[in-house]
């Protein structure tokens, strides 16, 4: 398969990842109404439908008799799978800049073995690894904290800032792996780098 | 080789220094800039009288929950003798140093980010007096009906902040943090 569509594959399904990771964490409660749910205040008329062998006798009046637990963050969240997705990114990004590369050929065309050796390189790998999962984090942002993006509340926002800077640097890091191993794409991927790295740090 | 090294290196030592940062983070834009500390929330009260005095009778709002120019509007004798219909006045010297605490520590004089959200909100305008007034306040809570809110026993006001946030008192807000009583499996 070709490179490029490699990185589009990949592309699709990191996303693709991330959306479920979104879906699981908003996924529906479709429990039935039981004679003690808030949500129909003890009405009678779920007498009927519950099993609970006491319920006729109990009152509509009767107060929500749910116990307040100790409540514990859910580790998996949507917020959290873009967190890590992120912060997953900027240290592929690092990995990236510092892995061994082929030496590069500049006095001459270079051969369709070089060519190879320069595609399957650590370098190239760990770069389109972290264009893909940038392009997943740009994802579940979207899918997970599209209420705190208002373009109204302007462009000193923080969370304004963030998703714009997130994106560009995510689409500078797809542009750059797209022009690798061809010259200047290394200062695109820096860029695409550190405008994650300033996103992440406005919303850090 | 040996260059890839260095690299590594002068990037550990980078990020071992900036950890160091952060005791003075909240004082100076660089210092916030190079730490790892997380600030995202609002800075928790750290000031044990502002905690005492405001938690005896409400939720110590955070500082950073609004501008400085609020506080002053809010934390001055003439206003304490009518704060919301009670009477919260206070000695001189309490009220001079919860004062200062609150100002200080503004959401316009924060780095945390949900404070700078609300200073960067409120910048124009007449000072907002009440947190629940904000418009990035009403906006985060708009979806929520009123009967989990109003017609609920276990919260009865968007003002109770920690009836639902349950970690209000760390300054976190977040979503993943909320449960509201007597509706568990709500999730916006």
């Amino acid at each position: 398969m070709e490179c490029k569509n490699r990185n589009i594959v990949a592309s699709i399904c990191m996303a693709a990842l991330s959306g479920m990771a979104y879906a699981g964490n908003t996924v529906q409660d479709i429990a039935i109404p039981s004679i003690t749910s808030p949500y129909t205040h003890g009405g009678k008329s779920y007498m009927l439908t519950s099993n609970d062998a006491g319920a006729a006798r109990k009152q509509a009046s009767a107060a929500p008799a749910i116990q307040a637990a100790e409540f514990e963050p859910p580790i998996f969240s949507g917020s959290n799978a873009h967190k890590y997705l992120g912060l997953g990114t900027l240290a592929l990004v690092i990995a990236t800049a510092i892995a061994p590369k082929p030496p590069e050929v500049e006095d001459r065309a270079p051969t369709q073995a070089e060519i190879d050796a320069q595609k399957s390189s650590t370098h190239a790998k760990l770069g389109r690894a972290a264009a893909a999962m940038a392009a997943a984090t740009v994802t579940t942002g979207l899918l997970a904290h599209w209420g705190d993006f208002h373009l109204e509340d302007g462009w000193a926002d923080p969370d304004n800032m963030h998703a714009m800077l997130g994106t560009a640097g995510a689409l500078a890091m797809l542009y750059a792996v797209s022009k690798a191993p061809g010259g200047g794409h290394a200062g695109m991927g820096l860029a695409g780098g550190v405008a994650m790295g300033v996103a992440v740090k406005l919303t850090w | 080789m040996m260059k890839n090294k260095l690299k590594a290196i002068a990037l550990l030592a980078c990020a071992l220094s900036m950890h160091g940062a952060y005791a003075e983070a909240e004082e100076n834009f660089v210092l916030w800039l190079l730490n790892f500390e997380r600030t995202k929330e609002v800075k928790p009260v750290t000031n044990k009288q502002y905690q005492d005095e405001c938690g005896a009778c409400h939720f110590a709002y955070q500082p950073g929950l609004l501008p400085a120019r609020s506080w002053e509007k809010l934390l001055n004798v003439e206003a304490l003798r009518d704060h919301f219909g009670d009477n919260a006045e206070m000695d001189k010297d309490t009220m001079r140093a919860i004062h200062d605490y609150a100002v200080e520590n503004a959401a316009d004089k924060s780095f945390y980010k949900r404070s700078r959200k609300i200073a960067v909100a409120t910048e124009n305008g007449p000072a907002p007096l009440r947190i629940i007034e904000l418009r990035y306040i009403e906006r985060k809570h708009h979806d929520i009906p009123e009967r989990m809110i109003k017609g609920n026993q276990g919260v009865k006001s968007l003002s109770y902040c920690n009836k639902c946030h349950t970690q209000a008192a760390k300054g976190v807000f977040d979503a993943d943090t909320v449960s509201i009583p007597n509706y568990p499996k709500w999730d916006d």
